[in-house]
């Protein structure tokens, strides 16, 4: 339209040529056409470059949003919602397992057993039977339960537990009860599959969630700390040897009817405590039965006088110290007097002895008088070297102190002390104790986590190599020769020390009781190339027909120690060997053989 | 002209927008029926790990250190290796396979069940449930050779022998393993004693006792012999029994089967017979 409009003007000039200048001055007024053309193209070009502008406004929108939609599909969400997703399989709690990664303890969806009145009706009866049936079938599956208990429960009519943990037959019996108000919802709790074993090291975790006890108390914070929970915390226990380890003590302990049992393994180079055992233990499972004395830690908490296991110490300080540099040397046997005590061997080995056999034969006498020799001052520094006057060192909260003489010791302190009398120790403190006596010399902390043999602990030098190396043959001459033959696990070269002490009354009562003893057996293998540490105590062992009438440690934790370590052995990558040993055919001319305690 | 080609283009454009809004709209949805269907898999993973977990520690829970030393107390009674059971090197497991000297002592012979009247009771011969014929006699003695060649029985036997008699093949080769470790045949108390002692003679006397046997087992008449020694060993008249036996041996095709089947009830006074009827009894 716009463009005949120029052609229309000259003629309406010409048509207009007439009128004079004041009509062509109003020609405007009297040619609306016009204007009204110009205006309109001004408004057509307008609304063109409007749509033009929205078109364009639109399509950049769309590229942009395009652009936008396909840049968000590709970087962005590629993984949707990853962690939401796999946030329900970390568990509450994060997992422990043992050092080749069994689970020892996880967070498991369990039954527990919940009584909901409300669910026949807010109204009415909740139960469908009387309480009384209800709950005596109820106890008829689960024999342990109160009876009166269960039935204030039902009776109550509130809801509430009526059991934590359920097992899937269980939970189909009280199905058949056909009772609605008793439901069993699926609750995630701490779940031991390997049951009581290892309890002493795992603890329990209580109701509200908190761990208790063992490691679950002290690794609390990293169990549940939702950065760390996927990943499991792994232990240096190794579950197979822990579970040899607690057999052969029950068995041990239902032989001698002993009161109770510890036993430990610790790798001498590491520091690692590969099994740590209590008996009598408890079930994890049952967190809400173990307020009990079972609890009780014997291994790391209760503190004993280990008696003669306490002598390689003595001996291994006096090598270093260079008091005894002879080992033919013969010392006097026969018992004597000191500040009115008499030091006695458990029978007469002879007019003298010389060391090889004073350990052979266990000879308090002998052990005695190299103490003597030594002095106090330097058998305190040994014993304080290896750590016996302080809490072991692991991570436990369960850590005995050790019963320890204060100040300078007199002579017949330093004397009884040098047989493992008047000095009470954990058996984790002898365990550490005999691995720095066969490793070479360094003591090191122990620990329950795993450690990398390429970072362990530095420790600390107690005794020199070669003493260590003297102290194998010597322990390795034990079992050989002397009281420890029963421990001698055939092929796998076992060095040790017997033990049997007498129980001292409480306060000073003094050893009355001569029946009570605590019968330990500390021990290493391979002797050539130590590897482990073995420790079986028995606490109060008797005599039976199956340690031949005997209640000392030679004839019931030595046979412990010696099926602990056939079983053991293969597991951890020792392979017994009839024809190798630990080189004592120096020693062997020394001693006459022989037994004694 | 000009108008067209204007609004040609200007469609032309709309159409590319509507294509483009249309492709786009079918990317998202094609992304979010994918990403429904990641999800979906998630959820089914996440499903699957807890079954897992519940199933893991169920077994854990079952296979637990204290049931495992509970069953091996009362069931196993399995011990922990001793020294002599481990080996240095392969030098001391080749040393194994080195056969006696020639003049070695004879291996010491152990009593022991028969385990091929165990088997044959538990396997009772395959019989054609058309016609009533036993159907895999034949195959089964081949086999029965080819076991005695060597231990591992199924994949030695013959493509053409039907496949139901893997079982009964397996049978006798577990009998036939007891016998070979826990029996010694002498040569000299078979009736082919001269024929045994010749192959025996070609041999180092190592490999003879075993070269006899394997030769009495390839021949099917003479299936049958297996097991005289150790009969013989239990009742009193053992050359008479075993004589009878080998007349009869040439109806035996299978060293597995029940005795009963070549044996006439007539002869019911010998020991053997005695045997065959307690057969009888185990078969059932």
């Amino acid at each position: 339209m716009n463009a005949f409009s120029p052609a229309h003007n000259p003629e309406a000039n010409i048509i207009a040529g007439t009128s004079t200048p004041s009509a062509a001055i109003v020609s405007g007024g009297r040619h609306p056409g016009r204007r009204h053309l110009a205006n309109m193209r001004l408004l057509s070009l307008q609304t063109a470059k409007m749509r033009l502008l929205w078109v364009v406004v639109g399509f950049v929108f769309f590229t942009l949003t395009a652009f936008i939609r396909i840049g968000q599909l590709g970087y962005v969400a590629q993984t949707p919602d990853h962690g939401a997703a796999t946030d329900v399989l970390v568990p509450p709690r994060a997992e422990i397992t043992d050092r080749n990664g069994v689970p020892l303890a996880r967070a498991f969806p369990a039954y527990s057993l919940w009584f909901n009145p409300k669910a026949l009706g807010a109204k009415g009866q909740p139960l469908v039977k009387t309480p009384e049936e209800v709950a005596r079938a109820l106890v008829q599956i689960f024999p342990e339960e109160d009876y009166g208990e269960m039935l204030a429960k039902l009776k109550a009519g509130n809801p509430t537990y009526l059991r934590r943990r359920v097992l899937p037959e269980q939970a189909n019996k009280i199905f058949a009860l056909g009772e609605p108000a008793l439901e069993f919802p699926r609750e995630t709790q701490r779940f031991y599959p390997q049951g009581s074993l290892a309890a002493h090291v795992l603890g329990y975790v209580e109701e509200d969630g908190r761990g208790k006890l063992g490691m679950e108390q002290v690794l609390d914070a990293r169990l549940t700390d939702p950065a760390h929970r996927a990943e499991p915390v792994a232990l240096s226990i190794d579950a197979r040897a822990q579970g040899a380890m607690e057999d052969e003590l029950s068995r041990g302990m239902l032989e001698t009817h002993a009161k109770g049992a510890a036993g430990i393994i610790l790798d001498v180079d590491t520091g690692e405590v590969i099994a740590l055992a209590s008996l009598p233990s408890f079930d994890p499972n049952r967190g809400d039965l173990a307020r009990n004395a079972l609890v009780f830690n014997r291994a790391s908490n209760q503190v004993y006088e280990l008696g003669s296991t306490f002598k390689p110490f003595t001996i291994a300080s006096a090598i270093d110290a260079g008091v005894v540099t002879d080992l033919a040397v013969r010392y006097p046997a026969t018992p004597f007097k000191i500040d009115g005590f008499t030091i006695h061997d458990s029978h007469a080995f002879g007019a003298s002895l010389n060391v090889p056999e004073a350990l052979i034969h266990s000879s308090n006498i002998v052990t005695a008088q190299v103490a003597d020799k030594l002095g106090g001052q330097r058998l305190r520094d040994t014993m304080i070297a290896l750590g016996m006057n302080a809490r072991p060192p692991i991570e436990l909260p369960a850590k005995g102190f050790p019963i320890w003489p204060k100040g300078e010791w007199p002579r017949l302190r330093t004397m009884t002390v040098s047989y493992g009398h008047g000095i009470a120790v954990t058996p984790l403190h002898l365990a550490a104790g005999y691995a720095a006596l066969v490793n070479g010399g360094i003591w090191r902390p122990t620990t329950l986590y795993k450690v990398d043999p390429a970072h362990a602990a530095a420790g600390r030098r107690v005794f020199q190599a070669s003493t260590s190396a003297r102290m194998r043959q010597l322990l390795r001459l034990i079992v050989v020769d002397g009281t420890g033959k029963k421990a001698d696990a055939s092929g796998f070269r076992v060095g040790g020390k017997t033990g049997s002490a007498e129980i001292a009354g409480g306060h000073g009562a003094g050893y009355k009781n001569k029946t009570a003893i605590i019968a330990t057996f500390a021990a290493a293998f391979p002797m050539d190339r130590p590897r482990y540490v073995v420790i079986a105590m028995l606490d109060e062992p008797k005599a039976t027909q199956s340690t031949s009438g005997q209640r000392t440690a030679a004839w019931n934790t030595a046979p412990i120690v010696s099926r602990v370590v056939a079983r053991v052995g293969p597991l951890l990558g020792v392979v017994p060997d009839a024809r190798r040993d630990v080189d004592v055919s120096d020693l062997t001319p020394l001693v006459a053989n022989g037994d004694g305690e | 002209m000009m108008v067209t080609a204007r609004r040609l283009r200007s469609i032309g454009w709309m159409a590319t927008l509507v294509v483009c809004v249309a492709l786009v709209m079918v990317l998202a949805f094609r992304v979010n029926a994918l990403r429904s269907q990641v999800h979906l898999s998630q959820a089914k993973i996440i499903a699957l790990k807890q079954e897992t977990m519940y199933l893991e520690t169920e077994f854990e829970t079952r296979a637990n250190q204290q049931q495992l030393k509970t069953w091996n107390d009362v069931e196993f009674g399995y011990a922990a290796p001793i020294a002599s059971q481990y080996l240095d090197n392969e030098r001391q497991l080749a040393s194994y396979a080195k056969p006696a000297e020639p003049d070695a002592p004879a291996p010491i012979r152990v009593a022991s069940a028969d385990d091929a009247v165990v088997v044959a009771a538990a396997f009772p011969a395959m019989v054609s449930p058309v016609t009533g014929q036993r159907i895999n006699g034949q195959a089964t003695s081949e086999a029965g050779a080819a076991h005695d060649r060597t231990t591992a029985v199924p994949q030695t036997n013959d493509d053409d022998a039907p496949k139901v008699t893997h079982k009964a093949v397996y049978a006798t080769g577990l009998a036939g393993l007891g016998e070979r470790l826990g029996m010694v045949r002498h040569a000299g108390r078979t009736n082919n004693k001269a024929k045994t002692a010749k192959l025996a003679a070609k041999k180092p006397s190592g490999q003879k006792t075993k070269s006899a046997r394997a030769t009495l087992k390839r021949s099917p008449s003479l299936a049958g012999i297996k097991r005289s020694p150790s009969l013989a060993g239990v009742h009193k008249s053992p050359s008479r029994a075993f004589a009878g036996h080998i007349v009869r041996a040439k109806d035996r095709l299978a060293s597995a089967e029940p005795r009963h089947h070549a044996l006439p009830a007539s002869k019911s006074g010998t020991p053997l017979i005695k045997i065959a009827l307690r057969d009888e009894k185990t078969a059932k």
